[in-house]
């Protein structure tokens, strides 16, 4: 079966500014595909290049198999996308516009774009120009959604909504993936992507440096540990797998742990009789941060 | 009114002058440019009372009365008189676009990109960016006045006098500050920058057709029109001052009415409120030529009337034209009736060829405008969507750039159409539409040949889209000035305009029209192409 997105190391370059250095990720069949990264690290740079919009420097990008610049026509008819920056035609009706892209797609007004509008609660017969971002955000959620495609692109869709439309969001999101649908979804907000995404991509500053499941990337990282013991914990401080410690007492202390370690660091806490033991696996932010924080502290060393 | 309302409005100023310089410098070079070359330039072609006295004659002409305002002057001629009658309405013309560009751009345009918003939230006076708007405004024409009188006194006209010379360089500075404080009025009605650009420019119309209008019929009634003041100076005769005070006053009128409007709107809104509309699309709004219909719906209607209006308001003053006997008795009697109805005919003729020029170059506007659009509005995002629906960005460029060229091949046919049935209502003689329409044919290569260049420009160099303009401006400039300021002959074959033989006069070259369209054709294409296969703009 063919990949729907497939991305080999893909880079672009504006005059002297390499927005992209080595970009490669796929997204399979019937996947949500989470896609994060600080600003200005190429998310949006990447989704340009996959809607045809800008043309790759160099690499391979493709979606259903075909190249995302030569067959850009053929590809839209079977995605659906929502910016990140919703602009619209500021004297047309949200009705109209939610109309008039669904026609694009070559698809018709249904039930189920009703049910859309009235779920995010949007006024569609107002203008758009009167539109808040968040408002500007549904006309384009709701288009999407109520589109039958094949791969749905999300570039940061929820930076103007509230909590509720958020919620919606998911709800709509999950929809999608329980009917096999493919998903890009690129987000800040860590929690949504932690709760929805099968699979993960971390850019930065134009670089993928991780792909894959959470479960996999949690094995890379580390848990978390808070333990009191009846013996003292000394010994645990000097293992070359425990980090961070930070002791409370003599038998009670804090500390992460690499996560192919956990069992044999359990094994030397038990012999010292656990009281009592909270372990943490790492969240989504703890991974990011870790990544994003490297990348300061190799700065930083590079700068003494 | 809290005199915080105006804080930081000098920072925000030297901020607005930083912006833009290069648009300010290029204007004013153009206008300064203009004025001094002309002036230099006539004292070499109207030497000798003779060639003045002929010139006078034919600027005594209704066509040319209401291109270029009534020729009160009496004899004895001087060069500076001549020049002072030609150029006032014309100069006017240009500085009033000038102005209504830098108002706009200073107020809503700011307003709609969110910079004022960025501002206001500083510690900067509500009112701060509108009076900041006013004092460029009153820096630019200022500079521009004293800079235009600097140039007529170097230029040393025979008959020009230090008095008339200041009084035409400040006269243009006050009458382009009364227009532009208008536009920062405007600006407050509208709720946007195009409606408030659209505003400004169908005064203007609308104010210069009356003044043509009158001075044809009635000078003294041109008092009204507003845009007429300009001619009541009386440049190198009497020298009046006091018209300019009434323009000052005018522009001080415009400024406090957009000041007290400002104050009762809110930011990003104008005073007319939007109504709501469709809930559902209609079955007409499906596809990128049915959006850019739908969303220039205004617009296109406007220019359509508009042109007609223009048309017709010419069309009105046929009668007046083909009437040699009236203007000239002796002649209607040495050349008797079957003879006078063909002169008659012939300068009417005459006339509608010179009027192709007019109509041509205004029709242009709107369809340059379609295709510039498209880099605009991908740049203010409204594309996005639309791109990453199944369309073709060839499909999508070549939407643009076909309703441009029907808008603007529309606009033009409305204006010859608006001329010949006004026409035809004034006049004896019977001259058909058909007979008219050769103007249409003749000059639409021209507007092809524009509109392709428009779209090599958004395709290749899309950062200067709009210097496109310069060759409508050009177009018009070298075509109506040129053989008054005697520029040479390849100078008026440097606009595509001018490639065009004497059409109604004379019959349509086959030959040319072929030529012309194929390289509008071919100038189309390589845009196009070039916008095909070039990243999209993004911001």
């Amino acid at each position: 079966m063919t990949e729907v997105v497939a991305i080999d190391h893909l880079t672009k370059r504006f005059g002297k500014f390499q927005a992209l250095k080595n970009i490669t990720f796929t997204i399979h069949p019937g996947e949500v595909f989470g896609f994060i990264g600080p600003n200005g690290a190429g998310k949006s740079t990447t989704i340009r290049i996959l809607l045809g919009n800008l043309k790759a420097t160099s690499g391979q990008a493709t979606i259903f198999g075909q190249s995302v610049w030569t067959d850009a026509v053929a590809i839209h008819k079977r995605i659906a996308y929502v910016p990140g920056d919703v602009d619209l035609w500021p004297n047309l009706t949200g009705g109209e516009i939610i109309d008039l892209l669904l026609k694009l797609s070559g698809q018709k007004h249904t039930a189920r774009t009703d049910e859309l509008i009235k779920k995010f609660d949007l006024d569609v017969a107002k203008k758009a120009r009167t539109y808040s971002k968040g408002n500007r955000q549904k006309v384009a959620l709701v288009a999407a959604f109520s589109t039958d495609a094949e791969l749905y692109i999300f570039d940061e869709p929820t930076s103007g909504l509230d909590p509720l439309m958020e919620e919606v969001f998911q709800q709509e999101v999950l929809a999608l993936k329980a009917a096999g649908k493919s998903i890009l979804l690129s987000s800040h907000i860590l929690s949504e992507v932690e709760r929805m995404c099968d699979r993960i991509g971390i850019i930065r500053q134009g670089e993928s440096i991780e792909v894959g499941s959470l479960a996999s990337m949690r094995k890379l990282s580390r848990s978390t540990i808070h333990v009191q013991t009846k013996q003292p914990l000394t010994a645990i401080a000097t293992l070359a797998a425990v980090h961070q410690f930070k002791a409370e007492s003599n038998t009670k202390a804090e500390f992460t742990v690499d996560s192919e370690a956990v069992g044999s660091v359990m094994d030397q806490l038990s012999s010292l009789e656990i009281v009592q033991l909270q372990s943490t696996p790492p969240t989504l932010e703890d991974l990011f941060l870790r990544y994003y924080n490297k990348e300061g502290e190799a700065d930083a060393t590079q700068h003494v | 009114m809290p005199h915080s309302t105006f804080k930081r409005t000098g920072t925000l100023l030297k901020l607005e002058l930083r912006h833009d310089w290069l648009k300010i410098v290029l204007w004013l070079t153009g206008l300064v440019g203009l004025m001094a070359a002309a002036a230099a330039k006539f004292g070499g072609i109207y030497g000798t009372q003779k060639e003045m006295a002929t010139i006078a004659t034919t600027l005594k002409t209704p066509a040319m009365v209401s291109l270029l305002g009534p020729f009160t002057a009496k004899p004895p001629y001087t060069t500076a008189l001549i020049y002072g009658s030609e150029m006032m309405v014309f100069m006017g013309l240009f500085t009033v676009m000038m102005n209504i560009h830098l108002a706009i751009h200073a107020t809503r345009s700011q307003e709609e990109s969110g910079l004022t918003e960025l501002m206001l939230a500083r510690s900067v006076g509500r009112q701060a960016p509108l009076l900041a708007a006013m004092l460029e405004l009153v820096i630019v024409n200022g500079l521009g006045g004293v800079l235009e009188a600097l140039g007529l006194q170097a230029a040393q006209m025979p008959g020009a006098t230090a008095a008339g010379n200041w009084l035409f360089g400040l006269g243009l500075a006050a009458f382009g500050l009364m227009f532009g404080s208008f536009s920062l009025l405007f600006a407050q009605l509208a709720s946007t920058s195009r409606g408030a650009l659209m505003l400004s420019y169908g005064f203007l119309g609308l104010v210069f057709i009356a003044r043509m209008g009158t001075d044809v019929q009635n000078p003294d009634l041109t008092w009204w029109t507003i845009f007429g003041w300009i001619e009541k100076m009386e440049l190198y005769t009497n020298n009046t001052w006091w018209p300019v005070l009434l323009m000052l006053a005018g522009a001080l009128l415009g400024g406090a009415c957009a000041v007290a409007l400002a104050a009762r709107r809110d930011l990003g809104a104008g005073l007319i409120a939007p109504k709501p509309g469709r809930k559902r699309a209609s079955a007409f709004l499906r596809g990128p030529l049915s959006l850019l219909a739908r969303v220039n719906r205004t617009s296109t209607i406007v220019w359509l009337l508009g042109l007609v209006l223009l048309g017709a308001s010419y069309g009105s003053i046929f009668g007046t034209v083909g009437d040699l006997v009236k203007t000239n008795p002796v002649l209607g009697k040495l050349l008797g009736g079957a003879a006078v109805a063909a002169a008659n005919r012939a300068v009417v003729l005459a006339m509608a060829n010179k009027l192709a020029v007019i109509f041509v170059v205004v029709a242009t506007i709107p369809a340059v405008m379609m295709i510039l659009s498209l880099n605009r509005d991908e740049q203010k995002g409204l594309l996005t969507l639309m791109q990453a629906k199944p369309i073709g960005r060839l499909r999508l460029a070549l939407t643009s750039a076909g309703y441009g060229l029907v808008v603007g091949s529309a606009a033009f046919i409305a204006a010859i159409w608006g001329m010949a049935a006004a026409g035809q209502q004034s006049m004896t003689i019977t001259i058909t539409l058909a007979r008219f329409m050769r103007s249409f044919v003749g000059y639409w290569p021209a507007l092809l040949v524009v509109c392709g260049l428009a779209m090599l420009l958004a395709g290749l160099l899309p950062k200067w889209q709009s210097a496109i303009w310069i060759v409508p401006v050009y177009g018009v400039v070298s075509l109506y000035m040129g053989p008054l300021i005697g520029l040479p002959k390849w100078a008026l074959k440097l606009s595509p305009y001018g490639w065009v033989n004497k059409v109604p006069v004379a019959a349509v070259n086959w030959g040319t029209f072929g030529w012309m369209t194929a390289l509008g054709v071919v100038l189309l294409a390589v845009g196009l192409w070039a916008y095909r296969r070039r990243d999209l703009l993004m911001n």
